[in-house]
């Protein structure tokens, strides 16, 4: 558990804080996404768990103890780092670059090149391919992944991911975001994840803190509540005027409890229980009616608006 | 033909020679020995790294005679006289490419590094110095080429080297001598500059050149 308490930071020379009296926490096993506009302090929150930068007053503490424990490096190769512009070093080879941690570590040479080929498997790499080739050879897409891979390396319960997925298209980023997850899936590791985009931040977290200017935590809570009760005008703004079109998009149909469909579904258009619930309601826009019927593991089942309308239920206009 | 010849069969030609690579591999080491710890220790600080890298531009401006003249009056004539010049000749570009090199390294590169735990010497070792080995060489081969050029000057300070023959063709009014002696250092010269391109390439880590040949498609 990452524990942060009153925590601010102001920069010799500056008046303004850029992170003010931040205290929340990070759950093990979960994602954390650190969102907000520019100027939020949410790259500043971040590098301060892992002191690459400290805090002006307030601490950090990890699993219960301060992270001035241990010095600043021992503390980093315990946690996993993986920015943006990814940074991986041009002059090593792809298999010395996910071995950077390991190495530093001391790990025997059997184990690193083990790990390597498991990270590399892991992340949707041909090991046998890509282990000896270096980092120019690579397109954007497949840099990142080593980037994630290196992050991982010497398998770290916390990783730090500043805008892991922004250096790609929006296809690439989005596939990235898919196998990320499906790997978070099998790593459950306690995340802290920054980015400025609220559609990843929705898509990637267990729990979302927004930030705004000045580094003043606005909300902190799981996706489905950020969208569904927005605590301030700010929230509301932040997050969209289509909040609760992105609430719909949190569930997937097969998750609803829904009637049997029986002999009511006559004529109504069916619908797969996979898509989201904001497909469901856009095919169902699109095809005029108000009803349809929801084929998958459930059997046939009945779609309404009500029910739907159920999910947001509580939502302040 | 045979007199210019006859000049590289003279009892003195092979010490001259000697004494021109020996001062120039000397000039060539102490001015490594000098340029190369003053960028490490400047590399943390911007301001210190534009200090040297400034101090390294007025000395390349310095023409090397002018740099003999210097030495003279405080040395006297002699093989001492002609290795300080030429050291100070051979620093410049060194601290220069060295400087700007180590600088130059990417910051997401730096700030990946740092994340990951490195400390600030194992960044500079593992990291910033191989990425960096390329124009840290280019600089010791554009130094290397200078110092065997200018060593031809020290035969003004009594310095010996093969500048002694192309002086010796002026007074005695024999050109062949002075062509040949002009020729040996011609020689040495595109000798050190293939020697030290190969070994800029030699140095430069596979995954920069992979790099750079991208870069060039």
């Amino acid at each position: 558990m990452i524990e942060f308490r009153g925590v601010s930071k102001t920069y010799p020379g500056s008046a303004r804080p850029v992170v003010k009296d931040l205290s929340f926490e990070v759950l093990d096993g979960e994602i954390c996404v650190l969102v907000g506009p520019s100027g939020c302090g949410k790259t500043t929150s971040m590098r301060m768990i892992n002191r690459l930068i400290e805090p002006s007053s307030g601490e950090i503490l990890i699993d219960g103890e301060p992270n001035t424990a241990m010095s600043g490096t021992k503390l980093r190769r315990k946690i996993g780092y993986a920015i943006q512009q990814i940074g991986l070093f041009p002059h090593r080879s792809i298999a010395d670059n996910i071995a950077t941690v390991p190495q530093l570590l001391d790990w025997d040479k059997a184990r690193i090149k083990g790990r390597v080929d498991e990270l590399l498997e892991l992340v949707g790499l041909d090991p046998g391919v890509y282990r000896d080739r270096y980092p120019a050879e690579l397109s954007g897409g497949q840099q990142q992944r080593v980037g994630v891979a290196r992050a991982l390396a010497a398998d770290p319960p916390i990783m730090l991911m500043d805008e892991p997925f922004g250096a790609v298209d929006p296809i690439n980023r989005s596939r990235l975001q898919d196998e990320f997850l499906r790997i978070q899936e099998e790593i459950r590791k306690t995340i802290v994840f920054v980015t400025h985009d609220i559609d990843e931040a929705i898509k990637m977290g267990d729990r979302i803190a927004i930030l705004k200017e000045g580094g003043v935590l606005a909300q902190y809570d799981t996706p489905e509540e950020i969208l569904t009760n927005p605590t301030s005008d700010f929230v509301t703004s932040f997050v969209g005027a289509d909040r609760i079109l992105k609430r719909l998009s949190l569930t997937r149909v097969s998750e609803m409890e829904l009637e049997p469909a029986n002999g009511s579904g006559e004529g109504l258009p069916t619908l797969s229980d996979r898509l989201t619930v904001r497909d469901a309601l856009s095919a169902l826009m699109g095809a005029g009616v108000g009803r349809g019927v929801v084929e998958g593991e459930g059997g046939r089942r009945l779609l309404t608006m009500e029910a739907i309308e159920g999910l947001t239920r509580g939502a302040r206009a | 033909m045979s007199e210019f010849l006859d000049v590289f069969r003279r009892p003195d030609f092979i010490p001259l020679l000697v004494t021109h690579i020996e001062l120039s591999v000397v000039a060539l080491l102490l001015g490594v020995l000098i340029a190369l710890p003053v960028a490490l220790a400047v590399n943390r600080s911007p301001t210190l790294s534009a200090i040297a890298i400034n101090i390294g531009n007025i000395g390349r401006a310095v023409p090397s005679l002018a740099l003999l003249a210097l030495a003279f009056p405080l040395l006297g004539f002699g093989f001492a006289t002609s290795l300080v010049a030429l050291t100070a000749l051979a620093i410049p570009p060194i601290l220069i490419n060295a400087s700007t090199g180590l600088r130059q390294v990417s910051p997401q590169v730096m700030d990946a590094a740092k994340g990951m735990g490195l400390s600030g010497a194992q960044i500079l070792g593992r990291i910033q110095v191989p990425i960096a080995a390329p124009i840290i060489f280019a600089g010791i081969r554009t130094s290397a080429v200078q110092v065997v050029a200018s060593a031809t000057l020290a035969t003004f300070v009594g310095g010996g080297a093969l500048g002694q023959l192309i002086v010796l063709g002026f007074q005695r009014n024999q050109p062949a001598i002075q062509i040949a002696g002009a020729l040996a250092v011609a020689v040495l010269a595109i000798i050190t500059e293939l020697l030290f391109g190969f070994l800029e390439r030699a140095f430069t880590p596979k995954g920069l050149r992979v790099a750079r040949k991208r870069r060039g498609k």
